[in-house]
């Protein structure tokens, strides 16, 4: 399988005050298209920043990132957000819907800023939509839904844009067991699809869904 | 996308429908207010726009300097003509003489009515642009011809045709209607003219007019002209400057300037101040052009702040945006297209607001302006507008919501820092600095009305009503008609007057006295009066005494008003006499028999010119004044006055007027910028307080948990409503602070236009300070107590 994103050495720091404090230490990571792997740790471990560092929305401060053969570390922000709105969808613990869009109008938004015509957003949509199951709610606010439901938005806007890389932080922490189930269910078939997933969880259970566990700990990877 | 833009827009602005109310009606109540004042200048601007040449056509106007001080006016000498005429012809294309615009009666069969018309020479019609309805358009060459607008024919000659029929004059002479045009535009300086009578048949009827044809130092006329359009109203002035200082050697110690004033300047900047043209209307332009922008501003303020304070709520959003792929500027284009959205709903809502005033204000600002639906420089304008306004109010909201980092947003750690309500803090200081300036301005300028108001005029303007006699049928019977108004018991006195009480219409001088200063070029307002004119108008003798019937020589007595004495530098002046400076001529020297208290004639707000008041023994009367009986009322005196007129002059016009409305009249341009700068200012506070009630809400809204705790820990809802409160009160205060020096540096230098004018005190000041606070106070209280009487359990939950 070919490698959809290497981190050499990446490394995150902030600086607090006069402190610098490190968020990510030295990482070193290969992510293989097809694979699904689950971040583990305690919390303020570190697992939100590397995904946000690996998604593009934040960026490492040292060390490389190569995300499909392309040197992130060294690409200007345009291009950056190009690549990632190309190839990245995100999935929230929160959800994160607009609340003032319906369902079908949140799952339709990235392919607005992908500028792809109106009839075809509508076929896809209603694609996804039918895919979810969720064909009766897109009328629906955020609001109306329960957060299973919010959360199967979530993640069908994650995958209207039909990116490589999914990268879920806790996607399940707001969810009761039976609708977190449901949702790694889901995560393990668009896994099985081809979609590389990467996920933070604090759950066994759910890492267990993965084909790899990454474990991580003050911002350094202890184990794998 | 630009769809989905304003879905959202939509969207939040029913769901946040106070702070959309507070936007959208601060911002359209600023934008109706805007386009009023647009309107408003765009019609002053428009006066005599009608006219195509106007860049050609102008007055000749004349300076001369008495003692240092120099007058400028229209009135120009006979002579002046024929010296153009003469010597630069070339420069010319029209040079038209003409009498002041002035009332005459006009009878046909049994109508008679009083038009005000012109006397005027041949090239009038082309200079007025006048169109002919009827008639011969170059009959002012014919001497009994008479010119009349469509109105003046048809209160005459109701639908019957006009041309060819006899108009009798003031009862004098007759003239053939030769013409009818179309009345000319209200808005314009010529609207008045009502007729035309050829210039000719005034000087044939008139030895006066004949005897003044090369007399230099008679300033009783005007003179109109167009330039060629091969030079410029600067190149003619150049040339013609110095033609009657040159021809005249009496005349040139006053220094004569002639000069061209431009019909382009006419209405907006016909002032001048000692030679010097110092504006006029166009300052009041500029003032409500900027009380208009500075509206627009309070309004766009209320938007960026409301739009900031509530950036928390937005960030969410601009961080999930973000976080599925959308760059910064498809965020700033997104709230630029909801800022957009907004400026045009409030746009729609202006045009609607300005509908449902436009009479009011039309009311209040004495025009006649109609919305201009199909005029396609306003919607151009109104374009460029609503996207000025688009870029002022939702620029900033638009980089500074834009700019939230997502990592940090969805973390939920998002809280804006300490300093980022410090320019709120400012533009809430602006927005007070301009409305309680505005106040200040505008409670300074009714102080100044009302201070001018209640000076003493020197005479007693009530029940006095004044009847013109304009034409020559009144002379000598001043005596008779008298004593039948005073029998009729509607009238209790009677003088007669060349002028009315409100106006000076003629000036003299060359008069010598005992003790007048070497080289000293007198000036004065010159009035003939008859018999009872101290008693008929109250006033005031504090030397010598009134015109008696007991004194025979009283015929060639003078009365002069104090500060005649003062400017004399005359001691003792009753019994001193008043020559005319050439000894051969046979005007019999004035007597000074008494000396009268000053009385306001013209401005209310100037010094009082010196006055002569003679007798007079030439017919120069102009008005009957007649106090009338106190009595009766009023209408059953003017009953009794009308039928003793009616019985005496049955084929004149009884027209009168009172001289408390005549003087209450000379307030209305002030009265009318006051009224105006009132609605303005108003409106201005009160979307200050919109905004500051949203901000009220808001920061209500954003410590509802810090409240609720204050509160169970027993805290009452006083100590509440403080904390609320005084941080508004303290950026109000600082604003305070700022507009009142600001304000009475600029109102104490427009009170200095006026010589008489109100001390500019500090009652003015603290008026407006406190009304601002309890404004204020008001405003924001509303939403502390609501916040502070709110179940503590419940707000708490909230969190
Ligand atoms: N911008 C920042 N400045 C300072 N500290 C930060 C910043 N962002 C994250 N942190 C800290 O970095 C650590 C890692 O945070 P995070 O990645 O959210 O951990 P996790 O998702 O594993 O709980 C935490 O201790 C957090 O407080
Ligand atoms: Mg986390």
């Amino acid at each position: 399988m070919s490698i959809l994103l290497s981190l050499n050495e990446a490394t995150r720091s902030v600086n607090s005050g006069n402190n610098k404090v490190t968020l990510l230490n030295n990482i070193n990571l290969q992510v293989k298209e097809g694979e699904f792997i689950s971040l583990m740790g305690p919390s303020g471990s570190g697992k939100s920043t590397l995904l946000n560092c690996i998604g593009m929305l934040d960026n490492f401060n040292g060390g490389g990132y190569t995300f499909l053969g392309q040197p992130v570390h060294s690409m200007k922000e345009k291009k950056r957000s190009m690549l990632y709105k190309e190839y990245i969808g995100f999935v929230f613990q929160a959800y994160h819907l607009i609340d003032e869009l319906t369902v079908f109008e949140n799952i339709e938004t990235p392919l607005l800023y992908k500028n792809v015509k109106s009839s075809e957003r509508k076929a896809l949509v209603a694609d996804m939509l039918d895919r979810f199951n969720i064909v009766g709610k897109k009328d629906l606010f955020p609001e109306q839904l329960s957060g299973g439901q919010q959360q199967l938005v979530g993640i069908a806007r994650a995958l209207i844009g039909n990116p490589k890389l999914i990268l879920a932080d806790e996607p399940t922490g707001n969810l009761n067991s039976k609708q977190s189930t449901e949702i790694m269910e889901l995560f393990s078939e668009l896994n099985k699809e081809g979609v590389t997933i990467i996920q933070a969880t604090h759950s066994e259970k759910n890492a267990s869904y993965g084909s790899r566990i990454i474990n991580l700990l003050d911002g350094e990877i202890v184990s794998e | 996308m630009f769809k989905n833009y304003l879905k959202i827009a939509f969207r939040n602005l029913i769901k946040n429908n106070v702070y959309s109310f507070i936007n959208i009606s601060g911002l359209a109540i600023g934008m109706a207010a805007a386009m009023l004042i647009a309107l408003w200048i765009y019609d002053e601007l428009s006066y005599d726009s009608y006219s195509r040449d106007k860049a050609y056509i102008a007055q000749v106007y004349q300076s001369e300097t008495y003692n240092g001080i120099v007058d400028t006016g229209a009135a120009i000498p006979r002579p002046l003509e024929f010296a153009l005429r003469e010597d630069y012809a070339d420069n010319f294309e029209h040079i038209i003489m003409s009498s002041w615009n002035e009332a005459l009666n006009l009878s046909y069969e049994d109508i008679n009515l009083t038009f005000s018309g012109n006397f005027m020479q041949s090239g009038a019609p082309d200079l007025l642009e006048l169109e002919f309805l009827d008639g011969d358009e170059n009959s002012l060459e014919k001497l009994n011809a008479i010119m009349i607008a469509q109105s003046t024919a048809k209160a005459l000659f109701g639908d019957e045709p006009a041309i060819g029929k006899t108009i009798s004059i003031n009862n004098y002479f007759n003239l053939n209607v030769s013409a009818v045009y179309k009345d000319l535009p209200n808005n314009s300086s010529f609207s008045s003219v009502e007729f035309i009578i050829p210039w000719e048949a005034l000087i044939a009827a008139s030895d006066w007019h004949k005897r003044v044809r090369d007399n230099w130092g008679n300033n009783s006329f005007q003179l109109y002209v167009k330039i060629n359009p091969n030079t410029t109203m600067e190149a003619v002035t150049q040339k013609i400057l110095n033609v009657k200082k040159d021809r005249s050697k009496d005349e040139a110690e006053f220094n004569p300037q002639i000069f061209l004033f431009p019909m382009e300047d006419w209405y907006l900047r016909n002032n001048w101040d000692n030679g010097v043209q110092t504006g006029g209307r166009i300052e009041n332009l500029w003032m409500f052009g900027i009380i208009g922008v500075f509206i627009l501003l309070l309004a766009c303020i209320n938007f960026v702040n409301l739009s900031t304070a509530r950036s928390a709520k937005r960030a969410i959003e601009v961080g999930i945006r973000k976080s599925i792929g959308s760059q910064r500027r498809q965020l700033i284009f997104q709230f630029l297209s909801e800022s957009f959205a907004i400026v045009v709903l409030s746009f729609v809502l202006a045009i609607g607001i300005v509908l449902l005033f436009l009479n009011g204000f039309n009311a209040l600002a004495s025009k006649s302006i109609v919305f201009p639906w199909s005029n396609l420089t306003f919607w151009l304008s109104a374009l460029v507008f609503i996207v000025i306004m688009t870029i002022l109010s939702g620029s900033y909201p638009a980089m500074y919501l834009s700019s939230f980092n997502p990592v940090k947003v969805l973390k939920g750690a998002f809280k804006v820092g300490k300093n980022s309500s410090l320019p709120r803090k400012i533009l809430v200081v602006t927005q007070f600095s301009i409305s309680v300036a505005l106040i200040i301005g505008t409670l300074v300028v009714i102080d100044q009305i009302q201070f001018s108001k209640d000076r003493p005029v020197g005479y007693d303007k009530e029940g006095l009503i004044e009847v013109f006699t304009l034409s020559d049928e009144f002379d000598g019977k001043q005596d008779l008609m008298r004593e039948q108004f005073i029998n009729s018991g509607g009238v209790v006195s009677m003088t007669t007057m060349s002028s009315p009480t409100t106006d000076v219409f003629s000036n003299i001088s060359g008069y010598n006295w005992e003790g007048k200063p070497e080289g000293f070029q007198e000036d004065f307002a010159f009035i003939s009066v008859h018999y009872d004119f101290v008693k008929t108008l109250g006033l005031n003798v504090i030397d010598g005494r009134a015109f008696s019937r007991g004194f025979a020589t009283d015929s060639s007595g003078v009365i002069l008003n104090k500060t005649a004495v003062d400017y004399m530098k005359i001691q003792d002046p009753i019994g001193k006499y008043i020559r005319h400076n050439n000894p051969s001529t046979n005007v019999k020297p004035y007597k000074i028999i008494g000396v009268i208290e000053d009385m306001v004639v013209t401005s209310p707000y100037s010094k009082v010119k010196q006055a002569m008041y003679v007798f007079d023994t030439q017919s120069s009367m102009n008005f009957y004044s007649l106090r009338l009986n106190p009595k009766n009322s009023i209408s059953e005196n003017l009953l009794l006055i009308e039928s003793t007129f009616k019985k005496n002059f049955p084929n004149t016009p009884f027209n009168y007027q009172f001289a408390d409305e005549e003087y209450g009249k000379k307030f209305r341009a002030e009265e009318r910028i006051a009224s105006l700068a009132q609605v303005f200012s108003a409106l201005a506070i009160f979307i200050s307080c919109l905004g500051l009630f949203g901000l009220a809400s808001f920061v209500a809204e954003q410590r509802t948990k810090e409240i609720g705790v204050r509160k169970v820990l027993g805290a009452s809802v006083g100590q509440l409503w403080l904390l609320l409160s005084k941080d508004f009160i303290t950026l109000v205060t600082i604003a305070l602070a700022i507009a009142s020096p600001l304000a009475y540096y600029v109102m104490s230098r427009w009170l200095q236009k006026f010589t008489y004018r109100s001390p500019l005190g500090w009652d003015v000041f603290v008026i407006a300070c406190f009304g601002a606070i309890i404004i204020t106070l008001i405003t924001v209280s509303f939403q502390a107590i609501k916040a502070a009487t709110t179940n503590p359990v419940k707000s708490l939950r909230t969190e």
